[in-house]
C-alpha cells in the first residue's frame, strides 16, 4: 500500500524547498572554494617559503616579510602605487563628480550623447588603452607632443614664463613623466565610469530638499554642500573605496605601456607589477605571496580608515 | 508536470539548473583531443616559423611515420606558458625556442628540476662544441651544464644611412675606434634634429652591448654578479656623456613605426645592427633601400674586437618529451644542415652558430638594400670575435638594475656634468649591483 498522493507530493516539495538553495549556491561555493579560498590559504602558507617554482620550497618563516620591509624595490613600488592612487582619487573623483553634476543639468543639450562619450573609454580594455596611449605619447612624431608643442610654442613667444613642450619629450622614458602619463591615461579611462555612479546617485537625491534650500536662500554652492554631498555620500564612499582599491591593484596599464621593466628607474613599478615580477620572472612564488598579503592587509587598513573618515560606519549604525 | 511546477523557484530556474548540469557533464565527458604529431615545437619568431615549416617535409621524408607540428607562440607566452607547464607537470612541446633574455630564468632551482634536457654530453659527442661558436653556449649554460643549442651568433655592426653620412663628409673606412666615431659624431650631431647614433638613455640595451664588447657583463662564468667591476664602471663613464649633456651624440625615440620614421628622416644616422636587425630594417624601412650600409663596430682600442652581441635564441628539448632522441634529430636537422641554414639565411639574415655553414654561397651574395654589400660575409667575418655573455636566473633583474644605474648616472650628469661624476658612477653601480647580490643571496637553490 503506497502513501496517499498528496502526502508524497508534499514530501517532494519540502525536499526540493530545502535542497534548492544549496543546489543553486553549490556551483559558486565549489568554484570559490577551489579558485578562491584554496589559493588564499595556499598563498598564506607559501609566503613563509623561499621558492623556485612550486617544486622547490624551503621554509623560511617570516623571513620574506622581514626582507620585504627592507626591500628598496618594494618601497619604490609602494611609493609609486600610493602616488598613483592619490592622483586617481583626488583628481579622478572630483572630475567625475563635476562631470556628473554638469551632465545632470536638464538645460544641457545632448547630455545623453555626452554621457555616452565620457563613458565609452571604459568599454575598451586596459590593454587596448595602454597600446593607444603608448602611440599618443611617442616622442617627436606622437600626437600629444605635437599638439602640446604647437600650443606652447606660440604661447611662449607672448608669455615667456610658459615653457615650450619639446617634440622629443619622452613621456614613457623620462622617470619624472612616467607617473603623469599613467595618471592621464587612467583619467581618460575611468572618469566617465565613475561619473555614471555619481549620476545615478544624483538622481536619487530628493528634489524637495533643493526646493526647500532655495526657499531658505541657499545659493548653488551651499546647496551642493548641504544637500548634494550628504545625498550622494553612500555612493561617494563606495566609489572612493573601489577607486582606491583599483588604483592599488594597477597592473595592466604600466605593463603594456612600460613593459616588464616597469619604465626608467622603475618609475612605473606598482605593487602588483612587483608581485608579478617576483612570482613569474624571478620565480619566487613565496616572496610574491608575501607581497600579495602585504598589499591585501594594506588595502584593508586603508579601506577601514576611509570608511571611518567618511563616516560610513556611522551611517551604517544609523 | 505537477512535480515540475512544484519546483520552488519556477520552471525557468529549473531549466537553468538542468542546462548548467547537462552542459557541465557533457563538457566533462568530452575526450581530450589527441595530437597526431610525434614531435611538437614552439617558436616565437615569424621568420623562424616560416623557415622551420619549410624544413619539416624533408625531415618527415627522412623519418617515415614521423609527423612534426611547428607552432608559432608569442615570446611572452612561450616564457609564461612553458614555465607554468614545467611547474605544474603539464604537457609541454618536445622542442622549444626561447629568447636569450628569458632562457636563464628556466635554469633556477636544482639542476634536476630544470625542465629542459641536459644537452652537454650530446653536444660534445656530436662535435658541436668545436663546430659552433663556443661563446654562444654561455647564455644557455648553468653550473657547467648546457641546456640549449644556440640558434645564432648575433654579432653587431653599425647600420647607417650611407647617402646622408657620405654627404656629411664622413668616411667610415677611416673610423676604427670609438674615439674616431665620437669625434665624427660631435661634428654632425644637431640636438633634436640629427643624432650620430641610436643610443637610449633610459634602458641598458646598448650599454650592455658596449659592456660585452669591452669584455664585461652582468655575470661571471660562475653566475656571480659583476657589472659593477672596473670594466662596468669605465663603460658607464664612457657611455653617459654620449647620451646626456651638451656634447651628446646619441639619441633615441623608441622602436616600431617611430624608428622607421627616424631612419627615413635621417634623425638617426647610425644604428646598432646585429644580423637579425638588418632583416627588420629591410622589412620596416623599405624606402631607404640602397641607401643603407654596414660597418663593423668601432673598436674600443685600435686592434681590438670590432663587434659585440645583441639578442639570441636557444633551442631546448623538454625533459617530458617522450621522444628525446627524435627531438635531438630534428634539432640537428634545423640547426646543423648547412644547405638548410644557407636558405634560411636568405630569409632571416641570421648567421647560424655552425661555423661550417658560413662557407655556403648564400652568405656571399651582395644585398641591394645594403648598397650591394655582402651581408653574410661581413657578419661571418666578425662572428668568431663575438664576446661571451654569461647568464643567471637573475638576468632580468640584473638588466633592470643596470638600467636603473644608467638612469641615475644620466640624471646626475645632466645636472652636474663631469664634476664628481666618477665617484658617483662607482657608488651607483656598486649600489645597484649590491641590491642584485642581496636578492640573489636569498635563493637557497643557487
Amino acid at each position: 500500500m503506497s502513501a496517499p498522493r498528496g502526502i508524497r507530493a508534499d514530501g517532494w516539495f519540502r525536499l526540493q524547498h530545502r535542497a534548492a538553495p544549496y543546489l543553486f549556491v553549490a556551483p559558486f561555493v565549489l568554484l570559490f572554494l577551489t579558485f578562491g579560498l584554496w589559493p588564499i590559504v595556499k598563498s598564506l602558507t607559501l609566503s613563509m617559503y623561499a621558492t623556485s617554482g612550486p617544486k622547490d620550497q624551503v621554509f623560511v618563516g617570516a623571513a620574506n616579510f622581514r626582507f620585504l620591509l627592507r626591500d628598496p624595490d618594494f618601497r619604490i613600488a609602494v611609493a609609486n602605487t600610493a602616488l598613483f592612487a592619490f592622483w586617481s582619487v583626488f583628481v579622478q573623483l572630483p572630475l567625475a563628480l563635476g562631470l556628473a553634476l554638469l551632465l545632470s543639468r536638464r538645460w544641457l543639450r545632448g547630455r545623453e550623447f555626452l554621457r555616452l562619450v565620457f563613458f565609452s573609454p571604459n568599454l575598451l580594455g586596459q590593454v587596448f588603452v595602454g597600446v593607444l596611449f603608448s602611440v599618443l605619447f611617442v616622442p617627436q612624431y606622437g600626437l600629444l607632443n605635437n599638439a602640446l608643442h604647437g600650443l606652447t610654442e606660440p604661447l611662449h613667444r607672448w608669455l615667456s614664463f610658459i615653457p615650450v613642450v619639446e617634440l622629443d619629450t619622452k613621456w614613457l622614458a623620462n622617470p619624472a613623466l612616467v607617473m603623469p602619463a599613467l595618471v592621464l591615461t587612467s583619467l581618460w579611462m575611468y572618469v566617465g565610469f565613475n561619473m555614471i555612479y555619481f549620476l545615478a546617485a544624483l538622481q536619487a537625491v530628493d528634489q524637495d530638499l533643493y526646493e526647500a534650500a532655495t526657499v531658505d536662500g541657499a545659493n548653488g554652492f551651499q546647496q551642493f554642500l548641504a544637500v548634494t554631498l550628504p545625498g550622494i555620500r553612500p555612493v561617494a564612499v563606495f566609489v572612493l573605496i573601489t577607486s582606491t582599491i583599483g588604483s592599488f591593484q594597477l597592473f595592466e596599464l604600466p605593463y603594456i605601456m612600460l613593459g616588464n621593466g616597469s619604465g626608467p628607474n622603475k618609475a612605473g613599478l606598482t605593487i602588483v607589477m612587483y608581485l608579478y615580477q617576483m612570482g613569474f620572472v624571478t620565480g619566487d612564488l613565496g616572496y610574491a605571496s608575501a607581497v600579495g598579503w602585504t598589499l591585501a592587509l594594506g588595502l584593508l587598513v586603508i579601506s577601514l580608515a576611509q570608511m571611518r573618515i567618511t563616516g560610513a560606519f556611522r551611517s551604517g549604525a544609523e | 508536470m505537477n512535480r515540475l511546477t512544484g519546483f520552488p523557484y519556477g520552471i525557468a530556474a529549473l531549466c537553468i539548473l538542468a542546462l548548467a548540469l547537462a552542459s557541465g557533464v557533457w563538457l566533462a565527458a568530452q575526450p581530450i583531443g589527441n595530437s597526431t604529431a610525434n614531435l611538437t615545437m614552439w617558436t616565437f619568431a615569424n621568420t623562424h616559423y616560416d623557415a622551420y615549416k619549410a624544413a619539416v617535409p624533408s625531415f618527415e621524408k627522412a623519418h617515415p611515420g614521423v609527423r612534426v607540428d611547428v607552432q608559432l607562440v608569442s615570446g611572452t607566452a612561450v616564457t609564461s606558458r612553458l614555465q607554468a607547464a614545467f611547474w605544474a607537470d603539464l604537457d609541454v612541446p618536445d622542442l622549444v625556442e626561447v629568447e636569450i633574455s628569458s632562457a636563464a630564468s628556466f635554469f633556477r632551482g636544482p639542476l634536476e628540476h630544470v625542465g629542459f634536457l641536459d644537452l652537454t654530453d650530446r653536444i660534445h659527442r656530436a662535435g658541436l662544441w668545436d663546430g659552433m661558436v663556443q661563446a654562444r653556449f654561455a647564455p644557455y649554460t648553468t653550473r657547467g651544464r648546457i641546456f640549449g643549442l644556440p640558434h645564432d651568433v648575433h654579432p653587431v655592426q653599425l647600420a647607417y644611412r650611407r647617402d646622408i653620412v657620405e654627404g656629411l663628409g664622413i668616411d667610415v673606412s677611416k673610423i676604427e675606434t670609438w674615439a674616431d666615431f665620437v669625434a665624427a659624431g660631435r661634428r654632425v650631431t644637431i640636438p633634436n634634429k640629427r643624432y650620430m647614433l641610436e643610443m637610449p638613455d633610459t634602458d641598458a640595451s646598448r650599454l650592455e652591448m658596449c659592456l660585452f664588447q669591452r669584455g664585461g657583463g652582468y655575470f661571471d662564468q660562475e653566475g656571480r654578479c659583476r657589472f659593477d667591476d672596473e670594466v662596468g664602471v669605465q663603460t658607464m663613464l664612457w657611455y653617459v656623456p654620449l647620451v646626456a649633456g651638451p656634447r651628446r651624440i646619441g639619441g633615441d625615440l623608441g622602436g616600431g613605426q617611430i624608428l622607421t620614421k627616424a631612419i627615413e628622416d635621417g634623425y638617426l644616422l647610425f644604428l646598432a645592427a646585429p644580423d637579425w636587425r638588418t632583416r627588420s630594417f629591410e622589412m620596416d624601412v623599405p624606402r631607404v633601400s640602397g641607401k643603407m650600409a654596414l660597418m663593423p663596430l668601432p673598436a674600443v682600442k685600435r686592434g681590438g674586437p670590432r663587434t659585440s652581441t645583441w639578442g639570441g635564441t636557444m633551442l631546448g628539448i623538454t625533459k617530458r618529451s617522450p621522444h628525446p632522441d627524435l627531438a635531438w634529430e630534428f634539432a640537428r636537422h634545423l640547426y646543423l644542415n648547412p644547405a638548410e641554414l644557407a636558405e634560411r639565411f636568405r630569409g632571416t639574415n641570421i648567421i647560424p652558430a655552425l661555423r661550417s655553414a658560413w662557407r655556403q654561397p648564400a652568405f656571399s651574395e651582395p644585398r641591394p638594400y645594403w648598397s650591394n654589400q655582402r651581408l653574410g660575409d661581413s657578419y661571418a667575418l666578425l662572428a668568431p670575435q663575438t664576446p661571451y655573455q654569461y647568464a643567471s636566473p637573475f638576468i632580468s633583474t640584473a638588466k633592470g638594475k643596470l638600467s636603473e644605474a644608467l638612469v641615475a648616472c644620466v640624471q646626475r650628469y645632466r645636472a652636474e656634468g663631469d664634476a664628481g661624476f666618477e665617484p658617483f658612477v662607482r657608488r651607483q653601480m656598486g649600489m645597484s649591483a649590491g641590491e642584485l647580490r642581496r636578492l640573489m643571496s636569498r635563493s637557497p637553490f643557487l
